[in-house]
């Protein structure tokens, strides 16, 4: 157990502390007998207390009152004045307000201990807990306060922080940059905490739901021989005598394993992108949760697979992480997220004649432009009321080769994308399993045939009629939540300008 | 060992008379025969005549002719006092053909809605749970005997949770519903927690509209034309007007007032409204119905609620009544 001293440097590991001379001798303000003090080879040791046990800050509520509790937290800020010092203590995402008095257990050095305590620090408090009349607004424990009677500082922040987290909770976005680079301390904030904790509940809904649905985890490598899609956008890594890419997408293992009989798979890992686009919604490294499976009859059965998994998500988002949304919402106010079940499924040519009407002139096979798409999901929002839908039966000519062609028009594909508040998140599409019909669509599109030439053996012994999709964490949190930026979502954003931390 | 032998005490050869006015029954410790023959014919335990199984085939065709014919006289009797029916059509399947129905007079699509972008024209309805529009589903029947629909139900995420038959209301899906463009006209409907029902159709040109009875009117409008005659579609339209608001949303005092007016109004005419079924019908029948079982009715309210389920087109809200 650490026991500190005003002004002393406490080294956490062994417990030793070298006390500086003090105004008076070594002794923690209160009341309380110290425990008897003894040299050991010519430290000072103190023996360690019994084990306290921690309360955390949002289990203290009014039913607590008159308890003498020990609390451990940051202190997130401190006021005095006069015979009093106020204290805010956080927790992750919670806060209360804390009292130090000088009074039969506080001494007036106490109280200015206390205060000068660096903020940030984390520190051991021994308090009562009291029900207030008057709610605090500006904590999350709005109806009770802890009165001091022990603390003690655990481990010290410096005094000069490199941005003030207060700053970091304020909506404008030019603390940006500086909340980047101190990664270890703008998370710190309860909005941040909040967000990466919904993202991590999106990974474990997605796991959960897929599993329940009898898909199999897949791992697929990163490190591959030949740039999947086009070589315009891939890393390059030195590999021994050769050189390698880091992979685009898992769409190539991906196929594999269905070929290999496992019908429905999935898989969550980094995607690499070499675009050197500075845009809110785009890294160079992010987090993709890949689906792939097999159909029977229809290729719809794969986009209802994939749409029943986004709404299972979005309800179990809905219904276990509302506190994590409110926090969020209280820093970044957005419309709550709304979504139709079964999922609205629209046809691209449905979808020009409603961009059409609206005034937007367009082709029959052109491609939506990123205006038009934000166009289109406002219109769509105002029709049916929801944030997410699929646009199904894309023109054959702005896919990529491997995507099957419809078979009663020539010139539409079984493709599909799907949105969420007009933005993109998901482009899949029913896959060509016959090697001669991929041969000839990747002669169409003037690609080397001798760079793919492993992809297209992959589906010459007997490959089933399959589809999938895949998705970006970051990027499906953030159109959740109704953020600006993905980089708010990324624990460690890496864009073309950022490589640390 | 020899036992001892007591006298009898009671003789067993006294004869005794039997009244013949009664009845005999057979001996119920007696086999019963593998024929099974009715039991009258085993009087006395004596043979089966001949002549009495005669007697009994022959009564029994003429109980069956006589059931033929009571259920003949029955459907006769239906549609008798259903005006316009050409057949009873609770007896014949009731959705699957499009069977004659009591409307003149088709309406066209484009004239109605304008010109098709090559978008499905999808009419977006957005419904409580809590008070499921019957009016709207009836509707929608009569709709998909006219014109080719694609249907489909969706849950808000602003509801949690909606019963099974809400989910199938609206029938089983089409065999087509895969490809959106081979239909006219698309009819969704989406059970959201909206306090009054709301219609979206085309967000450029036309505002939302609200309310069971004007979607209602809309509705009727693809299915047939008002009536030409301005008196008569006054007359229509202030009947719908009644029983959405004083019959569904009216105290007990309005209700009972409105059933009166109905009563008085059907003993003159065998519809609302004309000559024919309208929307006036079909609305004050869901109303109605919803406020109460039919055996409550006043006697002429009675009579047309019977005339209306057997033209066959409210079979849809039927299931929501229960």
């Amino acid at each position: 157990m650490i026991v500190a001293c005003h002004n002393s440097q406490i080294n956490v590991t062994d417990g030793s502390s070298t006390c500086l001379p003090a105004l008076s001798a070594p002794m923690a303000y209160n009341k309380v007998a110290f425990p008897p003090a003894f040299f050991l080879k010519g430290t000072l040791f103190f023996p360690c207390e019994p084990d306290r046990g921690l309360v955390r800050v949002h289990e203290l509520t009014p039913e607590k009152a008159g308890q003498l509790i020990w609390v451990r937290a940051r202190i997130h800020t401190s006021r005095a004045k006069g015979k009093q010092c106020f204290l805010v203590l956080r927790q992750q995402q919670f806060n209360v307000q804390a009292l130090v008095a000088v009074g039969e257990r506080a001494s007036k050095q106490m109280v200015k201990f206390a205060a000068n305590i660096n903020k940030e620090s984390i520190v051991d408090v021994e308090a009562v807990v009291k029900k207030v009349e008057q709610t605090i607004e500006s904590c999350s424990q709005q109806d009770v306060e802890l009165h001091i009677e022990r603390i003690f500082v655990v481990s010290q922040a410096e005094p000069r922080l490199p941005l003030q987290l207060e700053d970091c909770v304020r909506p404008e976005g030019e603390g940006d940059e500086v909340r980047m680079r101190a990664r270890a301390l703008g998370p710190r904030t309860t909005t941040s905490q909040a967000i990466f904790r919904l993202q991590s509940g999106v990974c474990q809904l997605f796991r959960d739901t897929l599993t329940n649905k009898g898909f199999v985890e897949i791992q697929t490598p990163k490190i591959i021989s030949a740039a999947s899609e086009g070589g315009a956008n891939v890393f390059t890594v030195s590999y021994f005598k050769t050189s390698a890419y880091l992979a685009q997408s898992p769409q190539l293992y991906k196929q594999m394993c269905i070929c290999a009989d496992f019908d429905k798979v999935f898989c969550v890992g980094p995607v690499f992108r070499a675009e050197d686009s500075n845009t809110h919604r785009h890294l160079t490294e992010f987090v993709g949760l890949d689906i792939e499976l097999a159909f029977n009859y229809h290729y719809h059965e794969v986009i209802e697979s994939i749409t029943d998994t986004m709404v299972q998500i979005f309800k179990g988002l809905r219904d276990k992480f509302q506190t994590e949304i409110q926090t969020v919402g209280k820093q970044y106010p957005s419309e709550p997220f709304k979504f139709l079940e079964p999922t609205l499924r629209l046809e691209y040519s449905e979808g020009v004649a409603m961009l059409r009407e609206a005034g937007v002139e367009m082709g029959d096979e052109e491609d939506l432009s990123t205006p038009n798409e934000k166009l289109l999901g406002r219109l769509v929002k105002e029709k049916y009321d929801t944030d997410f839908y699929v646009l199904d039966k894309y023109p054959l000519a702005v896919r990529p080769f491997y995507t099957m062609p419809d078979p009663n028009d020539k010139k539409y594909s079984n493709s599909y994308d799907m949105f969420m508040r007009g933005e993109e998140i998901l482009s899949g599409a029913q896959r060509i399993h016959d090697a001669q019909l991929l041969t000839e669509r990747a002669m169409h599109h003037n690609i080397d045939l001798e760079k793919i030439k492993s992809y297209i053996d992959s589906f010459r012994y007997g490959a089933p009629p399959h589809g999938g999709g895949g998705i970006g964490l970051e990027r499906v949190c953030m159109l959740y939540l109704g953020l600006h930026n993905v980089r708010q979502t990324s624990m460690f954003p890496r864009d073309p300008k950022r490589l640390t931390p | 060992m020899p036992m001892y032998q007591v006298k009898p005490v009671f003789g067993d050869d006294i004869k005794t008379d039997l009244p013949t006015c009664m009845y005999k029954l057979p001996n119920i410790h007696a086999q019963r025969s593998a024929s099974g023959c009715s039991e009258h014919a085993l009087q006395n335990g004596t043979e089966v005549d001949p002549a009495f199984r005669d007697l009994e085939v022959r009564q029994d065709k003429i109980m069956r002719r006589l059931y033929e014919l009571k259920a003949a006289v029955d459907g006769l009797a239906k549609t008798v006092t259903t005006p316009d029916a050409d057949l009873d059509q609770t007896v014949t399947s009731l959705s699957q053909s499009p069977t004659a129905t009591s409307f003149r007079g088709t309406a066209d699509l484009d004239s109605l809605l304008g010109k098709d972008l090559g978008a499905l024209r999808d009419i977006v309805i957005n419904a409580n749970p809590a008070r499921p529009p019957l009016t709207l589903l009836v509707l929608h029947a009569m709709l998909c005997q006219r014109y080719r629909v694609l249907s489909s139900v969706h849950v808000h995420s602003s509801v949690s949770g909606v019963p099974a038959q809400l989910l199938a209301c609206l029938g089983p899906r089409h065999a087509d519903s895969y490809v959106r463009q081979r239909f006219q006209l698309g009819f969704t409907l989406i059970w959201k927690d909206v306090s009054k029902l709301q219609m979206k159709f085309s967000i450029q040109n036309m505002c939302p509209i609200e309310g069971e009875a004007n979607v209602a009117r809309f509705l009727f409008r693809l299915v047939a034309p008002y009536p030409s005659d301005p008196a008569l579609a006054t007359l229509v339209d202030s009947w719908v007007d009644t029983a959405f608001f004083q019959l569904a949303e009216g105290s007990a005092k309005e209700r009972s007032a409105v059933l009166r007016a109905l009563n008085g109004a059907l003993g003159r005419d065998p519809w609302l409204a004309g000559p024919e079924l309208s929307l006036a019908d079909i609305a004050c029948y869901c109303c109605v119905l919803q406020t109460g079982p039919a055996a409550s009715c006043p006697a002429n309210v009675q009579r047309w609620l019977k005339a209306c389920e057997n033209l066959g087109h409210f079979g849809p809200a039927n299931p929501l009544l229960q």
